[in-house]
């Protein structure tokens, strides 16, 4: 299985509280290169021949990953089941619409996952940005430092670098903010933390990605005036 | 647009993972619309959930990919729904412009107070917490008050200065904590507002408590 260390080690319970800093570093893995490799061409062959083979090669690497991650939002073993064969029908049907220059395969994968999650606890569409809106601001991306990183096809394997090298109590908020979809206020109460605390843990871990992303020194700086409230 | 005023990372990272109610995406949706260096800090923030899930562990699953797709060839084929079209509103995001039903001028606006007029857009299935647009007259001048919950206030038209700054149309004012404000109306022109708070039963933030102030909600 090919998979990074960010896995079950940040499955926290309530016992299961943030121990001193720990660090983890560790060499680029080219096992989860050929992985995004692999799922990225997939979805493109799915998307362009219908090819069944990789679409079985898709479900079987995400299928269980997708259900584990409607089930981490208090959603039971059955109907996380169907949920997951409802989103798999959705990327069967949407892969055309995959482009692979815009964003890895995982990336894809989960918005279609999340959204899905959202509509079905909320009854309602998640709201996004409305990329084809007459006053989409465009013009900043050029200029912008980050703008750089977002058709990076290496952005996959320097972020996932980066998570790994976070402090284990940055790495659970975010494990406990994606997986169990809680808002930063519900995770300090659910790990008895001050909200500022856990805010802070949030955007140290989110300015660490994006410097990586960035590749800049000088990003924590950057960033710092657009969060000084 | 000259946006100035930011979303912050949590809000953002709320956003992505899915745990904002409906009234905040719109917030946010509405300030990426006119602020690309936010939308990028959010597809960074989608990246990382892509991310995690590639490396989260595996649920048993019962069927197969073959089952799902034997599903699908049972099924009429499905069409995503595709949203209608908008109606224009010049300067509004769509997020916002699809919630209203006329030009923003020709809203039917309810006076709450003097100087303050409002549009709800609270209602199901939309709504846990307030949800409005806010008309303030120009030069109009808020008492201080904090911010404890959470709340998002996005500049539609107009602009207030307050001790953080001017906030101008497309801006965002993604604050909690302990903040004292004394908003100011520019002199020269009404502000339209977009507010959305947390909760339905507690009114503490920027323009919130100014409006329990007001008018008991
Ligand atoms: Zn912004």
């Amino acid at each position: 299985m090919c998979t990074t260390e960010l896995s079950n080690a940040d499955v926290v319970t309530r016992t299961d509280k943030p121990s001193a800093d720990r660090t983890l570093t560790r060499a680029p893995d080219p096992a989860a290169a050929e992985l995004r490799k692999t799922m990225g061409d997939a979805l493109v062959a799915v998307g362009k021949h219908r090819d069944e083979q990789a679409f079985a090669l898709v479900f079987d690497y995400y299928a269980g990953r997708i259900k584990s991650f409607l089930m981490g939002k208090a959603m039971n073993e059955d109907t996380a089941e169907e949920l997951t064969q409802e989103i798999m029908l959705t990327v069967w049907r949407r892969a055309e619409s995959y482009d692979p220059k815009k964003a890895a395969a995982s990336t894809w994968l989960f918005t279609i996952a999340r959204n899905r999650r959202i509509d079905y606890l909320r009854g309602n569409s998640r709201i996004e940005v409305e990329l084809d809106d007459e006053i989409l601001e465009v013009e900043t991306t050029e200029n912008d430092p980050q703008a750089r990183y977002v058709a990076d096809s290496q952005s996959a394997a320097t972020l996932e670098a980066a998570l790994a090298k976070l402090p284990q109590e940055q790495r659970q908020v975010m494990h406990l903010s994606y997986f169990r979809g809680q808002s930063h206020g519900a995770i300090a109460k659910w790990l008895n933390l001050p909200v500022g605390t856990v805010k802070s843990r949030i955007r140290l871990a989110m300015q660490s990605v994006r410097k990586e992303l960035q590749g800049e020194t000088d990003a924590l700086d950057r960033d710092d005036f657009l969060d000084s409230d | 647009m000259n946006v100035s005023h930011h979303l912050t990372d949590e809000t953002l990272q709320d956003y992505a993972c899915g745990s904002l109610a409906a009234s905040m995406e719109t917030l946010v949706a509405c300030h990426l619309t006119v602020c690309a260096h936010c939308r990028l800090r959010s597809e960074a923030a989608d990246q990382v959930g892509g991310v995690l899930l590639a490396s989260a562990e595996k649920s048993a699953m019962r069927t197969s990919a073959g089952d799902v797709l034997a599903i699908r060839a049972a099924r009429k084929p499905a069409v995503d729904p595709q949203p209608d079209a908008p109606t224009l509103q010049p300067g509004i995001p769509r997020p916002l412009a699809r919630l209203l039903p006329k030009p923003v001028s020709q809203l039917d606006w309810r006076r709450v107070a003097p100087g303050i007029k409002q549009y709800d857009l609270g209602s199901e299935p939309r709504g846990k917490g307030a949800f409005k647009l806010l008309h303030l007259a120009p030069g109009l001048v808020l008492s201080d008050h904090s911010h404890i919950d959470r709340e998002l206030t996005y500049v539609v038209q107009g602009c207030y200065t307050d001790e953080i700054g001017t906030f101008s149309t497309g801006d965002i004012a993604d604050l909690d904590g302990n903040h004292a404000h004394r908003p100011v109306v520019s002199a020269d022109a009404p502000c339209i507002a977009l507010i959305a708070t947390q909760s339905p039963v507690r009114y503490s933030g920027f323009f919130g408590r100014v409006m329990q102030r007001f008018v008991g909600i």
